[in-house]
């Protein structure tokens, strides 16, 4: 390995969005004919790098050197034309078209500038059975397919585009045991066929079984670089978490069990999002949502929020049974619950709008007479709700997206709070502000729940769940994997437990159906 | 994004123009400037009477596009319009037949047919989840099929009774037509609605980002059942003035509608997508296309050569400022 040159080289590269520093002088050198994994934690820069890598977005500053030759490019379709091609967590298959059509659809086949069929099949029919689907019909239909063979047909569509560097982002998530045998096999033999293969995943049997040499993220810096099996699992664990990030946290109140229980879950399940989640709230408590991104956290909190359909099992206010069908039913009357949305330009404000109007439009009902908005009353709210948290604006009638994130999001909170919520929501409420306003948020929380409001708190950041959380609930293919109180929340049982790892150093277990 | 020309622009106006609608300021501008040009072709475009009569004519339409903001703030749209129209006129001069109760009743009859339209549309748009544009289309469909069943496909015979009339053509006030009263009234009644009370600030709150509104607590769907039932009573009632304007309903009396009702809305500065406008904008929308159609047709043009500068004048003035993307 270190004998040859690389075949493709990062250096130096730094990417912002806004206020946020996604990645920090990041380096990467990618061998040809090697598996390379990529490890962090969420939002420790990783998308970010092959974003970049394959033309995705542009970076900041940094050069990128494609054998020996400084590159950069323009567009994805850049990024192929010099053989770097990515298969992303999210699908990009077009459901109504063929499988064939799929596969050449950014550069089929011509004659006479129409659509050579023949020869848009026999480039699909190759590159499948380059993935080892062959047994898939280049003429079937995408949208006929079941979710695993849709995803080897995103390898197949990759592989058609004759890549020297294959990027693989958590393109395992979806598919069966059986097909990520299936997918091993073909990335070992594209591996010998000396294609570099960059391989993201949170899944570190699946690292530990294909990777050649591994490279660690946290807060969008490479922190280690070391060839595969060289290390523990907890020592990668280690790696991943770092010891340099720290907030101020308000200090917890300590156990306090005479409370009585507000929020109530048994047995609630949905679609194959949520299995068998059964859990409790008490007055005065934060407890906490933990776990890799996307294990239903989202899920459960909308359930409660009365946003899904068809969901089965029980919801329990005060102890007596409830059905809670719409967020209206669950922000109305003797519930009171509010929910801090998890994307707040889309779900939580209307940006165009002004700060005012965004502020009293979750408490219209409780500020309005016969339907008519009593404006006197609804000035003095606003003002209270300013002053107790700060917010940071040139005036109420300004729109509210000219505020910045972490103002933004205090309206956000605002709004609720305009409605003196019983129990509150929160959905990853500090993702993308500023330290200084997650700080206040942290307290602010402390400071509800001291009050008496029952605080269900999801975060992505393991930091905010042991700052801030009486009790952390960890998350894991949408049931509820373990539960860790007081104490017992550390980075490590976080992680490990995030990670589906038992105990120490013991071997990692499929999750259920994965 | 020509909101931050028109910002520039707005930048040098005196303070009163500044801290109103780019769109709105636009609108009418180009109306003095239509009634400029329409005053170099004759005198008498200045006239107070022809300014009345044109206002009057323009309440007919006011009264309609109301109702279509209402559904065009929400992100919607309802082309429902024509036939909710002659329905409201037809069925409130097939009232007046039935003897004095039928007279008396013969105009909330006529809007209550339109308010049904209006709550088929609203509950195929909110609850059954069908894209406006589709359930509107076929409840126009249907009330026309309605229509010419009840006729027998031929002009109604039945006419307007004396109080559509006098709501139509009278004069309350000395020198103000009833109908520009009427609009007014409506008009006040919107601005009210759309300012003051918890289903406006509802309605802009959908239109922008329906989701987030959900998410508030708001019953989106009641509120976007209301809004279609509002724009079915008003397109209803433009309706009865018509006909009680003309003595009598006619077949096709609502087309002439659905274009210009939508169209004084947007060029109002309204948005398409929904979430932003105003009813002053919408104001000078309708006077704006009224004041076109008039002008158009005093000039004599033919009727194809009038349709085509009827088009190409709402394109080139949705052009001006119709492209500006809410700030998102």
């Amino acid at each position: 390995m270190d004998g040859a040159a690389p075949l493709f080289r990062m250096e130096g590269i730094s990417k912002r969005y806004g206020g946020v520093r996604a990645l920090e002088k990041a380096d990467l050198t990618v061998a040809a004919g090697g598996i390379h994994a990529i490890l962090g934690e969420n939002g420790a820069g990783k998308s970010t790098l092959i974003k970049i890598m394959a033309g995705v977005v542009a970076p900041d500053e940094g050069t990128m050197t494609l054998d020996g030759r400084e590159v950069s490019f323009a567009s994805p379709a850049a990024a192929n034309q010099s053989g770097i091609v990515c298969i992303f967590q999210e699908l990009s298959l077009i459901p109504e078209l063929s499988v064939a059509d799929n596969i050449v659809i950014s550069d089929p086949p011509k004659r006479f500038g129409m659509i050579d069929r023949k020869a848009q099949r026999r480039i699909a029919e190759e590159a499948l059975a380059r993935a080892g689907a062959s047994d898939i019909h280049p003429c079937a239909l995408v949208k006929d397919l079941p979710l695993s063979r849709r995803q080897m047909v995103e390898i197949a569509k990759a592989l058609a585009r004759k890549p020297r560097i294959l990027i693989l982002d958590e393109a395992t998530s979806a598919l069966t045991a059986a097909d990520v045998a299936k997918v091993f096999e073909v990335l070992k033999r594209l591996r010998s066929e000396g294609l570099a293969l960059l391989y993201i995943s949170h899944r570190m049997n699946e690292i530990a079984e294909l990777a050649d040499h591994c490279t660690v993220f946290r807060n969008g810096r490479n922190v280690a670089s070391y060839p595969a099996g060289s290390k523990s699992d907890n020592e990668v664990v280690e790696l991943m978490i770092g010891r340099e990030y720290s907030h101020i946290f308000p200090p917890k109140p300590g156990p306090t069990a005479a409370a009585t229980t507000v929020l109530e879950a048994r047995n609630l399940s949905w679609a194959d999002r949520l299995d068998n989640i059964s859990l409790s709230v008490r007055a005065g408590e934060v407890v906490g949502l933990g776990g890799l991104d996307g294990q239903g956290q989202r899920e459960l909190l909308l359930a409660f929020f009365g946003v899904l359909r068809g969901l089965s099992g029980e919801i329990l206010i005060d102890g007596k049974p409830v059905s809670i069908a719409s967020p209206t039913a669950a922000s109305h009357g003797r519930i009171g619950m509010a929910l801090i949305p998890e994307d707040r330009k889309t779900e939580g404000l209307m940006l165009p709008m002004t700060v005012r109007e965004n502020l009293s439009f979750a408490a219209l009902d409780r500020l309005s007479k016969g339907g008519i908005i009593d404006r006197a009353a609804e000035q003095r709210l606003i003002d209270d709700m300013v002053g107790l948290l700060a917010i940071k604006t040139a005036g109420l009638d300004i729109p509210v997206g000219a505020l910045s994130g972490g103002n933004q999001q205090k309206v956000v909170i605002a709004k609720w709070l305009m409605r003196q919520p019983r129990i509150i929501l929160l959905n990853d409420p500090t993702r993308g502000i500023d330290v200084g306003t997650k700080q206040e948020l942290y307290q602010l929380m402390r400071k509800l729940a001291d009050a008496g409001a029952a605080i269900l708190f999801y975060s992505t950041d393991y930091d905010e769940l042991i700052g801030c959380c009486d009790r952390v609930l960890v998350l894991y293919d949408g049931a509820v994997k373990r539960e860790l109180v007081g104490a017992e929340i550390t980075e490590h049982a976080l992680i490990a437990s995030a990670l589906n790892i038992h105990g120490e150093g013991a071997g990692p277990r499929q999750g259920a159906g994965a | 994004m020509s909101e931050t020309t028109l910002g520039g622009i707005a930048g040098r106006m005196p303070k009163f123009l500044r801290r109103a609608d780019p769109a709105v300021v636009t609108a009418f501008a180009c109306i003095v400037v239509l009634l400029l040009l329409g005053s170099l072709y004759s005198r008498s475009f200045l006239s107070p009477e022809y300014l009345l009569q044109q206002l009057k004519v323009a309440s007919f339409l006011g009264v309609i596009a109301t109702g279509m903001m209402l559904v065009i703030l929400l992100g919607q749209i309802d082309l429902s319009v024509p036939w909710s129209v002659a329905t409201g006129a037809m069925m409130a001069c097939a009232a007046a037949a039935y003897g004095s109760v039928g007279v008396a009743l013969a105009i909330p009859f006529g809007v209550l047919c339109g308010v049904a339209i209006g709550l088929v549309n609203g509950i195929g748009v909110a609850y059954l989840r069908i894209p406006s544009m589709i359930i509107t289309l076929a409840t126009n469909a249907v009330a026309q099929g309605l229509m010419v069943v009840y006729t027998g496909g031929f002009s109604p015979q039945d006419s307007a009774t004396a109080a559509m009339r006098y709501l139509a053509t009278g004069f309350t006030i000395p020198g103000v037509p009833n109908a520009v009263i009427i609009w007014a009234l409506i008009g006040a009644a919107m601005v009210f609605v759309l300012t003051r009370t918890s289903f406006g600030r509802a309605v802009y709150g959908i239109g922008n980002r329906e989701r987030a509104a959900y998410l508030s607590g708001i019953d989106t769907r009641r509120i976007v059942l209301i809004a279609f039932a509002v724009s079915g009573g008003l397109s209803a009632f433009g309706g009865v003035l018509l006909a009680g304007y003309a003595s009598k309903a006619a077949q096709s009396m609502g087309d002439a509608y659905l274009l210009p009702s939508i169209a004084a809305v947007v060029l109002g500065g309204t948005s398409i997508l929904g979430g932003r406008g105003s009813y002053l904008g919408t104001v000078a929308g309708v006077i704006l296309i009224t004041l076109l159609q008039s002008i158009l047709s005093v000039m004599q043009m033919p009727e194809a050569g009038r349709q085509i500068i009827y088009g190409a004048v709402i394109v080139s003035m949705l052009l001006l400022y119709g492209r500006a993307p809410a700030s998102r």
